[in-house]
Formats: C-alpha cells, structure tokens, sequence
C-alpha cells in the first residue's frame, strides 16, 4: 500500500503478500497445453513433513483464449477451480507460442531484452509459432552460442537507445512489451531466462479473481515448470542432485542437465518433434489406428523399431553431445539418464539408449517420492508433468 | 536442492492477490474506521464517566461544604452552650459565695460597749486573682481559687482595754457568719484624742472572717 504524504514524498507499507515463499499448499496448472482440451491440475500439499498430492486430475479451461495481441486482453476471463483444487496458491505453467525459455549468457539475455518488442511483433504475425521462427526462439545452447545480434527491426520499431539492465536473480522485470525473469545456472556465466509477452502476463495475473481460493502466486513459462519436474524424485535425490533429463512433450523434446541440485544445462533437441510425432510415425509406418499405437508401444507382439528408431535416433545423439558436455565441463558421469513424460514405448527408448549409449534410460512415475492421498490416481501422471513442476518450483520445495 | 532454483516466475509480487474473501484492502481502512470508532466510543465512555466522576465529586465536595459549616455552627453552638454553662456554673459559684453579713452587722450595734467608739470597720479587699492566665484568650469567668479568704479589720477608740475585751468575747458567740475564732490585735496604744480630760486608747483588731468558698 502506497500513501503519498507530501507531493514528493510517498512510503510504501508491505503487508504479507502471500507470495510463493513458505507455501505449503499449491495447485500447479498448466494452460494451454497442445493435444489437451482441458487443463492438467495437481494439489501439492506439505503435511507431517512431506508432500502430499491431495488432488490430481483436469480442469475446464478458462472461458477464453489466451490473447495473442494487446487488443485481445480486455477481454479478461476469470477462472474458478473445482473444490478440490481449492488452495490458496496457484502456479500456473503457461504453454504459450510467445514465450521464451533459453539458457542464456547475460549478453543475450541484455539482447533478448533489447529487441523484445520486435520479437513479439515477429511472433505477431501470422504463422509465427514456435517452430517456425528459428532465429527468435532461444530453446537450447544454439542460441546462446551465436553472438551475432539480433537481426535489427525496422526503423520504426526502433527500441529506445538505453540499455536494459540486467535484471537481478528472480525478480521480474519488463522491457520492450515483454516480461523477463532469470536465474544463474551452475553453468558460469550462463543463466535461465523466461519470458512472456506483458499483456499474456497481466492476462494470467487476473485470471484467478481475487477473494477466491486458489490465486496466483506464480506464473511460469511451461518449459520452466518441465525442469522443476523431477526434483522430489527419489533416484534424483539419491543421486545428490546430479542428473540428466529428457522430457518428451507433445510438440518437442528437451534435453536437462542438474548438477547438485542446480540447473546446469537445457537445450531443445533440433530438428526433433515430440510425443505426438512419435505417434504419427508410429501410426503411419506400422499402419495402425491411433487407438493401437499405445498398445504396439507398450507390447511386444509387434516391433515398433521401424518406426521408432528413426525418432529417437536424433534424440540419442544429443543426448550423447549433452554426456560428453556435462563430462568433459563438469565431470559428471552417468549411467542411467530419466525419461519423463513418455507414457508408451519408454523401454524401446531405454533399449536403443542402451545400444548405442550404454545408458540406462529410467521413466519414473511423476509422483514418485510424493504421498498419494486417498483418491488420487497415478495412472495419468505424466500428463500432470508441467502441473507438478510448476507446483515444486512454485513452492520453493527443499528436498 | 532447492527448487527456488527453477522458480522463473513472472508474477511481481504486486501482481499478487490474496485468495483470502477478507481483502486486507479493504478490511483495513474497515478495521481502522472501527477501531477509530472504538476508540472514540471509548473516549466517549470515558469522558462521559469523567464528567460523572467530577459532577458527584462536585456534589459531594459541596454537601460536605455545606455540612461543614453547619458542623462548625453545631461545633460554636456547644462551645456557646459550654461556655454558657461554665459561666452558669460560675454564677452558681458566686451564689453560693455570697457572704451574708448584714445581718451579723445589725446584730453587731448591739454588742458594741459604750465605752468604745468605732472609728472604722473595713473588710480586706480579697487577693487579686488572675482572670487572664496565660495562653487563654478569653478571660475566666470565676475566681480560679474555689477559696478565699478576707479579713475584718475593727479600729476604734476606747478609754480602757476591758470593752474592747467585752466585745472580743461578744464576737466569739453568734457571729460566726462574721468572723471565726481567729483574729489577731494589730494595735492597742495611747492616742491623742481625749474625752473630758481623759486620753483614749486607739485599738486594731484583725479578725478571720469565715471562708468563702464557690462551690456548689
């Protein structure tokens, strides 16, 4: 609360703002997920010291589009959780096509927030998804790597001269129409920075009205919230923290790296689709109904190589790349790397990892390493990744 | 491990709203209004009990004013009645003090020889008493000794001792509201004065006259 006194002077009183620290009961939902007509939820709740999932499932999207111009945002939709989704916090893990989730050094971070204002613009036009506009996405260690800058926009798009400051760890900030948040990796010199058009920020922020439980207490870009997924796993608790990652989600395929616990690497696997292109190349190279590619996948009366291998292929050989990365920069060694979010065929991809990698590929279940209150169904938990990460980073968990 | 690590969110915290149904924007200026009327409620209480307070302290303060005065005319009442008392009793004191000698003196005509002449009888003026002794303001009423005693002093002339032995012995019966036993001759000798060539004796004779005493 601000109170002017004087015409120059104001003080501002804080009042516990019931932000994300100390939270112990939180709903982690993901919007806008692709291939997902409703919207994954997960009640995380800190009980007799240890994290309970008090509530799992879907729940209705809110009445309206996630607006993709600044014009659209009046149109400001309230959404209203079932009870059982009833906390008092909420983080919300956005799948949005104008987001950005990078590791990035501070000079491309400074440079993202440059030409924010024209990367929304780009990302404005029409067809400008994720995947189609190489230079502006920022997924992976290419982007850091190019030191070039950035293409200049039009003269009229011309951003203002001064030169964005580099924000501080965690605390948002805004430049150039876009909101920007980042965090120092194990990786010197490099960090993890998120953002998000201004307008889709402010959008989420009004989405969950204020007097009704759950509100927002965090709004992560969805990628983020897939880093923070694994971290009350078990296999990545006993392994203090050191670990390689492949999260496979419907449109694309991301490849981490954690080194005690701290992010050390994330990259985007080029030129690789996600768990929805697995299918398709299931389905069409066996010839199969959509409804049989689960069970080809997860049985062995037919053999899915043919159609598999040349997916997984690709990811292998990043993964191989990332090996020998977190070996030769940060001496760390593995023999078995987590496969998350693959629901069917995880021990094809084990099987051919093994092969050509002799790396073990483990798929935990999601809610491994938390208690299951009565009710709560495992069975769909890779569907609830990003809702999960979203709730353990949105809480501050300490493992 | 600390998931703060991966915790990018870009919520500003004053973008973030309390899911509480009591908005502490609200409820504050609400709960300061109502302490603000609590306290003026209070105030009100208080004062109201103040000016309570002081009206029956006011009341009282003239009720004991009032009987105050009237205890210190009740006090100056007793003391007049006291006084008035002390000073009855005084006169009482006198009353019973009065010493009655006319008649002895009618009497004492007739006890007188011929031969002597009384050329004066006087009664001492009794001992000066001290009315005003020190440190009282208003003078006594009475004599401060309940006692006193005076004396008759009987001078004549008389041509021998022996009338005036007669009349001694005359006073020794029947007047004894006059004068006691006691008396003393302060003179007895030749004077000038002569009848029919004859020199007369001047005599004193100093007689105790009987106590008189103020009391009832």
């Amino acid at each position: 609360m601000k109170l002017q006194l004087t015409k120059d002077k104001t003080i501002e009183i804080k009042f516990p703002s019931g932000g994300a620290k100390s939270v112990s009961d939180i709903t982690g939902v993901e919007l806008s997920s692709p291939g997902e007509g409703e919207c994954p939820a997960i009640r995380l709740v800190h009980r007799k010291k240890a994290w309970h999932v008090a509530a799992s499932g879907f729940v209705k999207p809110p009445d309206g589009e996630l607006p993709m111009r600044w014009e659209d945002t009046p149109h400001q939709p309230t959404w209203e959780f079932p009870r059982d989704f009833a906390s008092p916090h909420a983080a919300l893990a956005i799948n949005s096509p104008m987001a950005t989730f990078a590791q990035s050094t501070a000079d491309a971070v400074i440079q993202d927030m440059t030409t924010g204002l024209a990367a929304q613009q780009d990302d404005r036009q029409p067809g400008g998804d994720k995947s189609s506009s190489d230079g502006k996405r920022r997924f992976g260690i290419k982007r850091e790597q190019s030191t070039q800058p950035a293409p200049k926009p039009a003269a009229k798009q011309e951003p203002s001269a001064r030169k964005p400051a580099f924000p501080s760890s965690g605390t948002p900030v805004s430049e150039n129409g876009r909101r920007f948040v980042v965090r120092p990796m194990a990786e010197e010199n490099f960090h993890l920075c998120a953002s998000l058009p201004e307008f889709q920020t402010l959008w989420l922020s009004r989405l969950l009205p204020e007097g009704k439980r759950p509100t927002a207490s965090s709004i992560q870009v969805a990628e983020s919230a897939l880093m923070a997924s694994i971290l009350l796993q078990p296999e990545f608790i006993a392994a203090d923290g050191n670990a390689l990652a492949i999260f496979a989600r419907p449109d694309a395929t991301y490849l981490a790296g954690y080194k005690k616990g701290e992010p050390v690497l994330w990259r985007r696997c080029p030129g690789v689709g996600g768990i929805l292109a697995m299918r398709d190349a299931v389905r069409k190279t066996l010839g199969l109904d959509e409804e049989l590619v689960d069970s080809v996948l997860n049985e062995s009366l037919i053999d899915p190589r043919p159609a598999l291998e040349p997916f997984v292929r690709p990811i292998l050989s990043q993964l191989s790349l990332s090996l020998d990365y977190l070996s030769g920069r940060h001496g760390l060694k593995f023999d078995h790397a987590f496969l998350m979010g693959v629901d069917a065929g995880a021990s094809h991809w084990s099987r051919y990892a093994e092969e050509s990698l002799h790396l073990r590929l483990v798929s935990p279940n999601p809610f491994d390493g938390l208690a299951l209150d009565k009710g709560v169904d495992a069975g769909d938990a890779s569907r609830h990744l990003i809702a999960l990460g979203a709730a353990i980073a949105g809480a501050e968990v300490s493992a | 491990m600390k998931a703060s690590s991966f915790h990018l969110n870009l919520l500003r915290q004053n973008e973030v709203l309390s899911s509480s149904p009591v908005r502490l924007r609200i409820m504050l200026p609400v709960g300061a209004t109502l302490a603000c009327a609590g306290l003026l409620v209070w105030w009100g209480v208080l004062f109201t009990q103040i000016i309570l307070a002081k009206t029956q302290a006011q009341g009282i303060e003239d009720d004991l004013t009032a009987k105050n005065s009237a205890h210190a005319e009740a006090i100056q009442k007793r003391d007049l009645a006291r006084e008035l008392k002390l000073q009855l009793e005084q006169l009482e004191y006198y009353k019973s003090g009065v010493r009655s000698i006319g008649e002895p003196l009618a009497k004492f005509a007739e006890v007188v020889p011929l031969r002597v002449q009384l050329k004066e009888m006087s009664i001492t003026p009794p001992k000066p008493q001290v009315l005003m002794p020190p440190g009282l303001k208003i003078p006594l009423f009475g004599p401060t000794e309940n006692v006193e005693t005076q004396k008759l002093v009987i001078a004549g002339l008389t041509t021998k001792e022996t009338p005036v032995v007669s009349l001694m012995e005359s006073l020794e019966n029947g007047f004894e509201k006059l004068v006691t036993s006691e008396h003393h001759i302060n003179s007895f000798k030749q004077d000038n004065a002569e009848i029919d060539g004859r020199k007369l004796l001047s005599f004193e004779v100093e007689y105790t006259m009987p106590e008189r005493r103020f009391a009832k």
